[in-house]
């Protein structure tokens, strides 16, 4: 703003239907309006908002000239966007629009009348003197790598990578384990419907696999995270397989020929349950379906000295390589999806249920392992002395709905206890008790499900299971002690076997993940969407989304659904081919900064670089989140901030004071 | 909506709403795991469930006249589990139990004359305050009396009325005199000015009383300068943290078992002597569930030759209640005229179970009420009960010579 310029300043006060209206008097706050220094006009209307209340700042800018404009209305979160838009339309720069937000933090918290309107005019006040000594900015816009990247290749990875792959576009999926599937790849079958969750997933998983746009490094780690919304650089560790994935055809001799002949170490995939060699693949279906080696127990590895059984039964395809070493490869993307999954909750800290105490105590993922044909009992449902159970306790929220633990319901433990207590009577025939506190049948067709199984014998125990004891000492039946709520008396339960319904919990290291790519955590730890019902797969880091049950227990249906919106918002993004940033960053004065190099460390966005030839400190305004910690740190006032000015801000607060 | 029972209902819920320590009754979900999980639940009219289910429904006739309000010994077992975090024990019970109080119903007789006793005496057993330090009579270490010569002193140990009183834990008290002088601590009594510290009286809601004696306590303590307070009984340790707070009286406090931790390196030298047993420990409700201090009475077990720890099948957290707290101390005939069973039967056969010839035990209460419960039991001879401070004063040759 050159100071010549003669200000004429409008000035809109909405009436929101009553949401303001009816608290604050806003005729008298439009006359107060009127009075004060450069304001040309001032006006009410009942919602500024709509199309006639923009229309009306736009014609009042042809008409009266108008070159600043203040809209007394809602927070700036909601219609800023709109009153900016507006002015720019009507030949105005966009950022010479100010919003005095006399609605959230007026009329909806204030219950006195005069007060109100006390307050409001400061607000009013406050924002006319800041508008003042706004000037015109450029919008700034940066490009989007047309490429997007996926963490995690459990369901929600898989369809979101699928959904942007289809829509051609290049997608990295990264995946930890030597697979992808997830979780869903180790059940059975899914509710309502008992599909088999296989049946459903493996063309899936195909799809990936030959998908000439998708780019998959399973068995790989994120490393780090640089740069911002449309470029963004990720480090991804590929940790060793020991079997080259490109001369690999997964014919998996290598596991018969092994010199182990027995499977005796701990399949995690199998929950333990079962067993695999030092050369394995977690599950037939495996994609990519190359095998690992477990350098820890691997003859060859850990002790240098082996047959090699496996090398031979690999033959001249010569996919072995015991001299692999872990690598990092950088990749360049745009948008960023991450869809981590959940962690099952280990029910062995809850003592009163004695699960690793008891043997005949399972969760419910070993259950699901153990119904799966391809499990390690081959889809029986048998103890672990071979014997199959008479009578099983299922027993609901355990970790979830507990302030000790988990206080929030972990959602799909309900219908998944009440699928696999069909699938135990189904398969033996057993007396089902499920202990429930209530039965949480939300969705499409569970309520239907939840009678059936009601239907087919199963009995519903209202109350939360306080003891597990074994009848004898040993291995034995147990008894579940449990206050039946609705019968009105302590019951005392014998089953040969205890289900706990786990909750579902974020992965121990989720705080890792949130703080490489920037993005928060609620207070539960599962990661924060930027809004819980508007913004519900975007981050407060831009270009970074989120999808399916890292950012809170869904199933399955849910978690396919956000993985689309994902993959939506990623596509929307790139195909937009660039993104416009947030005017309100801040800027080094090359003349003042004295290359102190404080700012460098305080920003929370690395967003600061020292330029050690100049010796001064440079602000990328694209990674820049305009949070001001630089400009108030920097101690010769070299850190300004767009929006954000000395001036600005001393003209905003004089309003605010003294606006009688 | 005003509940059926009117003002007084509403005042009950107002202070529900109130309450210093967890969550107040009305986030209870119903789900039961209270009642199932109180050792006394199956024999209570109203377990904790239906307690509060009726309290917050407004039937306060019902609760209040029902003999399983005075069944709940304090054990903290189901405030510790509640998925919702209510308070149960610390808040709920004593709340209604005054309520009843207020409303004309009495407690069981026995109850009665030990709120008499502390009201009287300033003791629970009764006994005169001039008799206060029989304990310490002929006593080998010296004693300072801050009530007859006040000095500064880094330790004010409340002996307490079991301690001081009651013949078996006299040898503890002596025990713990000896241990403490040992270790060249500069420790002091209130001789007989010392009060009772009136946990039992706010867990069994009698609030006035117990304000009474924190004010009687407050203007003893704060005639003396000490740096801290320790006691041997986990009740006046867990009042002395967090009810006495509330009304303005602070003072740093420890349970001797967390005291002597303290000085463990110096006391390694000292355990001079084996003591040859299998020991299990009891985890008391206070110091153990209510303030997860599970490891202090193990350190110091292990620090002594000879002994060999075993663990019951249930511990620590999972601990079974000796049924002596709250008040339960004088309730057994009430509880088991009501259904219920005496908890320190069951208790004792657990630690048999574990193969050991040694309960363990750090609260006063617990000494009389599992050693009876071994005779009961037919385990007399088979199980011996001692507190921790006999075993490492046999251990240090400071030990009471009859016992030893």
């Amino acid at each position: 703003m050159s100071d010549n310029e003669t200000l004429r300043i409008g000035v809109y006060v909405c009436h929101c239907g009553t949401n303001i209206a009816a608290v604050i008097d806003v005729e008298a706050l439009t006359k107060f309006a009127e009075g004060l220094p450069h304001v040309a006009l001032a006006r009410n209307y009942k919602y500024m908002c709509s199309d006639p209340g923009q229309e009306l700042v736009k014609q009042d800018i042809a008409e009266y000239g108008l070159n600043r404009i203040v809209v007394a209305a809602c927070s700036p979160n909601l219609h800023e966007p709109t009153f900016r838009r507006a002015a720019e339309d009507a030949g105005l720069n966009r950022f010479l629009v100010q919003m005095a937000n006399i609605r959230e933090q007026v009329a909806w918290v204030t219950e006195d009348g005069e007060l109100a309107l006390e307050k409001a005019k400061a607000h009013v006040a406050g924002a006319v003197r800041r508008v003042a000594r706004h000037e015109a900015l450029q919008r700034q816009f940066v490009r989007i790598t047309p490429r997007a990247m996926v963490v995690g290749g459990g369901i929600a990875g898989i369809q979101a990578a699928l959904t942007l792959a289809e829509a051609g576009k290049e997608v990295v999926l990264v995946e930890r384990e030597p697979s992808i599937g997830g979780h869903m790849a180790m059940f059975d079958k899914t509710f309502p419907t008992l599909d088999c969750a296989a049946c459903i997933l493996t063309p899936k998983m195909t799809s990936v696999k030959v998908n000439p746009n998708i780019k998959l490094l399973t068995y790989s780690e994120i490393e780090s995270v640089e740069g911002s919304v449309g470029n963004f650089k990720v480090k991804v560790r590929r940790k060793p397989r020991y079997i080259n994935e490109d001369l690999c055809v997964g014919c998996m001799q290598c596991i018969d020929g092994c010199v182990f002949t027995q499977a005796k170490f701990p399949n995690s995939f199998d929950q333990g349950l079962g067993m695999r060699k030092p050369v394995w693949v977690p599950f037939p279906q495996a994609v990519p379906p190359v095998p690992v080696v477990d350098p820890e127990v691997c003859l060859q590895i850990a002790r240098g000295k082996c047959k090699q059984g496996c090398v031979e039964a690999c033959g001249e395809r010569g996919a072995f390589d015991f001299d692999q070493q872990e690598k990092i490869e950088e990749y360049e993307v745009g948008a960023i999806i991450i869809a981590t999954g959940f962690k099952a909750f280990d029910p062995s800290v809850i003592p009163y249920y004695g699960y690793g105490k008891y043997p005949n105590v399972y969760t419910s993922l070993e259950v699901e392992r153990l119904l799966n044909a391809g499990g390690p009992t081959g889809g029986k449902l048998i103890l672990r002395d071979g014997s199959t159970p008479k009578k099983v306790g299922i027993i609901h929220c355990v970790g979830s709905r507990d302030v000790n633990y988990h206080e929030y319901c972990s959602r799909v433990c309900c219908m998944y206890s009440l699928k696999i207590a069909h699938l135990v009577r189904e398969k033996t025939g057993a007396e089902v008790y499920n202990c429930y506190i209530d039965i949480r049948a939300p969705g499409k067709g569970f309520e239907e499900f939840y009678n059936r199984v009601q239907n087919e014998g199963v009995q519903f125990v209202r109350g939360k299971v306080a003891d597990i004891t074994p009848v004898a000492n040993g291995s034995g039946p147990l008894v579940m002690k449990v206050d039946d709520t609705l019968l009105g008396h302590i019951r005392e339960i014998e089953v040969d076997m205890v289900i706990l319904a786990v909750a579902l919990e974020p992965h121990a290291d989720a705080g890792e993940v949130r703080r490489n790519f920037g993005i928060s955590c609620s207070n539960e730890g599962f990661f924060l969407e930027k809004h819980p019902k508007l913004a519900p797969v975007n981050t407060a880091n831009d270009g970074v989304l989120v999808a399916g049950a890292c950012q809170g227990a869904k199933d399955i249906p849910d978690t396919v659904a956000q993985a689309d919106a994902a993959a939506a918002k990623a596509l929307a993004m790139i195909d937009a081919g660039e993104i416009e940033l947030e005017p309100n960053t801040a800027w080094i004065d090359e003349e003042m900064c004295s290359g102190c190099k404080t700012c460098i460390n305080l920003c929370p966005f690395q967003a600061i670089t020292a330029d050690e030839e100049r010796k001064i400190a440079v602000i990328d305004q694209a990674l820049c989140k305009g949070c001001g910690t630089c400009v108030a740190a920097c101690p010769s006032g070299a850190a300004k901030q767009h929006l954000f000015g000395d001036r600005q801000i001393d003209e905003e607060l004089e309003g605010l004071m003294n606006y009688v | 909506m005003a509940p059926p029972n009117g003002d007084k209902g509403t005042a009950l819920l107002e202070k529900l709403s109130r309450i210093d320590s967890g969550k107040p009754p009305f986030g209870c979900m119903q789900c039961g795991l209270c009642a199932a999980t109180c050792p006394l639940g199956p024999a209570m009219e109203y377990p904790p469930r239906k307690l509060i289910l009726q309290t917050i429904a407004g039937n306060l006739d019902k609760v209040l006249t029902s003999p399983s309000l005075w069944m709940c010994v304090a054990c903290y077992a189901c405030s510790k589990r509640c998925p919702r975090g209510i308070e149960l024990t610390e808040e709920l019970w004593p709340a209604l139990r005054d309520a009843a109080m207020q409303e004309g119903h009495q407690p069981p007789a026995e109850l009665q004359e030990t709120f008499q006793n502390v009201f009287k005496y300033g003791n629970v057993l009764g006994k005169s305050p001039r008799q206060r330090l029989q304990w310490a009579k002929d006593l080998d270490v010296r004693v300072l009396d801050l009530s007859k010569d006040p000095k500064p002193v880094d330790v004010l140990w409340l002996v307490g009325c079991y301690p001081s009183y009651y013949p078996r834990n006299q040898g503890v008290a002596r025990s713990f005199a000896r241990i403490m002088t040992e270790l060249g601590v500069s420790w002091g009594i209130l001789g007989t000015k010392e009060k009772a510290v009136g946990e039992c009286d706010r867990m069994f809601g009698e609030e006035g009383l117990f304000e009474t004696l924190v004010e009687q306590n407050r203007q003893l303590f704060d005639e003396q300068d000490f740096g801290k307070i320790v006691v041997l009984d986990p009740h006046a340790f867990r009042a002395l943290q967090s009810f006495y707070p509330r009304f303005g009286a602070w003072y740093p406090v420890q349970h001797y078992t967390q005291f002597l931790e303290e000085y463990i390196e110096q006391l390694k030298p000292l355990m001079v002597k084996p003591v040859e047993a299998v020991v299990t420990y009891h985890d008391n409700c206070c110091v153990g569930r209510r303030c997860e201090c599970y490891d202090p009475p193990r350190e110091l077990l292990k620090l002594i030759p000879g002994v060999k720890l075993v663990e019951m099948s249930r511990n620590r957290d999972d601990s079974l209640c000796c049924g002596g707290g709250g008040g339960g101390m004088w309730l057994d005939a009430h509880i088991v005229a009501n259904g219920g069973r005496r908890l320190s039967d069951e208790r004792v056969q657990q630690a048999a179970d574990t193969g050991a010839d040694t309960l363990a035990v750090s609260c006063p209460y617990e000494l009389s009420r599992f050693e009876d419960a071994a005779k009961v039991t037919g385990l007399e001879g088979k199980l011996k009960v001692r507190d921790i401070i006999e075993l490492m004063a046999e251990s240090m040759d400071l030990g009471e010579r009859s016992i030893a």
